[in-house]
């Protein structure tokens, strides 16, 4: 049964109103990845199993197979709905930013803001990103990439606009923060970090990041 | 913690002995199972029929499959600290070159049984472990070098004095972790870990080299 993303289904669906069946159909959908969610950020990644999802679903484990091929493709559809609206927060964030540090501030703490209330589903997807199977498919979906970019995107922008020299070392640097930004999320899900202490790490960081960038 | 209590002074009493020697077995057992099936491939009963005893007795000294994968990992410490002791003293050149020869040894070390590691990382995340259970985290050791070689680079003038060393470790450390998910993204090697390490070494040196450096 071949996994259809929403994407698809909006440029492939005729223009007319959908059926009766399809929108029972969505609405089944919707039923699953909600109570997949909140499963995933009770039990874990590992923890949560197909079956106990469809019973909190209220439904047979047959119908959940029918709209999913299995745990991980729950499991990504979700980590794909949050780093879209994620991405958008940030970008959104960042054009507010005073110059490429503080605008790189605002979108780590976009990150840490939006997760702050779900620290658990985080775990449950770094646990999945350093799986063998899991992880390739998990960081090279198109929205994990589109999310990474936007670092790059920042990067580029201050190289354009003078703030950094044009011998920066984009690609290295911008996956360099992409990791920093991911590595102190330990810190708020194992340690309890609240937002401002994170703040102030972050802002450390990215300073020490882009000293050799400013240099030039 | 566990391991030290039970290093007591004197005769061993037989049932320790005996007790201590099941726990190697499995962990000995273990070890090789997780290099070639992968952590996630192997059960605890194939485990126990690797080192040739019961499934119970394995579940009486572990209390479970992460228990057993974090002493494992506990126990490849001793060589790889063995190894940083001998070559710290040997270290030469500018700060940067000496982390980038800190953090190779511990790539060489490590790529030796890349999955287990990777499956060590994983395990941090994974809350079916018992709190008893230690997966990867902090390595004190790796940190005290670090924090040695940085004091050293600012008695040398190789590194800013106003600048928080504890935060530069992070970040070195933070480095040094994620630059593993290139064997997941890429099936890196030793080699391409260390390449990509010493260029984010020197990216992180640009930003504690002393202003008019």
């Amino acid at each position: 049964m071949k996994h259809i993303s929403p994407n698809q289904v909006a440029v492939d669906a005729p223009a007319r109103a959908p059926t009766r069946r399809a929108l029972a159909k969505q609405q089944t959908r919707l039923k699953v990845l909600a109570a997949a969610r909140r499963l995933f950020s009770e039990q874990g990644y590992e923890g949560a199993t197909i079956r106990d999802i469809a019973a909190a679903a209220g439904m047979s484990t047959g119908a959940v197979f029918a709209n999913f091929t299995d745990k991980s493709d729950l499991f990504r559809e979700i980590m794909h709905d949050d780093m879209e609206a994620l991405t958008a927060a940030m970008r959104d964030a960042a054009t507010r930013g005073r110059n490429v540090e503080d605008a790189l501030l605002k979108i780590f703490m976009a990150g840490y803001t939006f997760y702050k209330t779900r620290l658990q589903l985080a775990r449950a997807a770094f646990s999945v990103s350093w799986d063998k199977d899991g992880g390739p498919t998990l960081r090279g979906m198109s929205s994990s990439v589109a999310f990474q970019d936007l670092f790059t995107e920042q990067l580029t922008g201050a190289v354009e606009r003078g703030e950094l020299s044009q011998e920066s070392e984009v690609k290295l640097r911008s996956q360099m923060l992409f990791d920093t930004y991911l590595s102190n999320f330990p810190q708020a899900i194992f340690e309890g970090w609240s937002l401002d202490a994170l703040q102030a790490r972050a802002r450390d960081q990215i300073r020490i990041l882009l000293a050799g960038a400013r240099r030039g | 913690m566990k391991a030290d209590a039970g290093r007591l002074p004197g005769p061993v009493p037989p049932r320790r002995s005996q007790k201590e020697a099941t726990r190697q077995r499995v962990v000995t057992s273990a070890r090789e199972l997780f290099d070639t099936h992968g952590y996630e491939g192997t059960t605890i009963r194939e485990i126990a029929r690797h080192a040739g005893i019961s499934v119970g007795s394995v579940f009486t000294t572990f209390a479970s499959k992460g228990e057993i994968l974090s002493e494992v990992m506990q126990a490849r410490l001793e060589p790889l600290y063995a190894e940083i002791d001998r070559v710290m003293p040997h270290l030469r050149g500018c700060t940067a070159d000496r982390l980038r020869t800190m953090f190779a040894i511990h790539f060489e070390f490590e790529a030796k049984h890349v999955r287990l590691f990777m499956s060590h990382i994983a395990a941090a995340y994974d809350w079916t472990l018992p709190a008893a259970a230690r997966p990867y985290g902090r390595t004190p050791r790796l940190q005290d070098a670090i924090r040695e070689t940085l004091e050293k680079g600012q008695a040398d003038g190789d590194v800013r004095l106003d600048i928080d060393l504890q935060e530069i470790i992070d970040l070195l450390m933070s480095a040094y972790a994620w630059t593993y998910r290139l064997v997941i993204t890429r099936e890196a090697d030793a080699k391409l870990l260390i390449t990509v390490m010493d260029r984010q070494i020197g990216l992180i040196a640009e930003g504690f080299a002393p202003k008019n450096a």
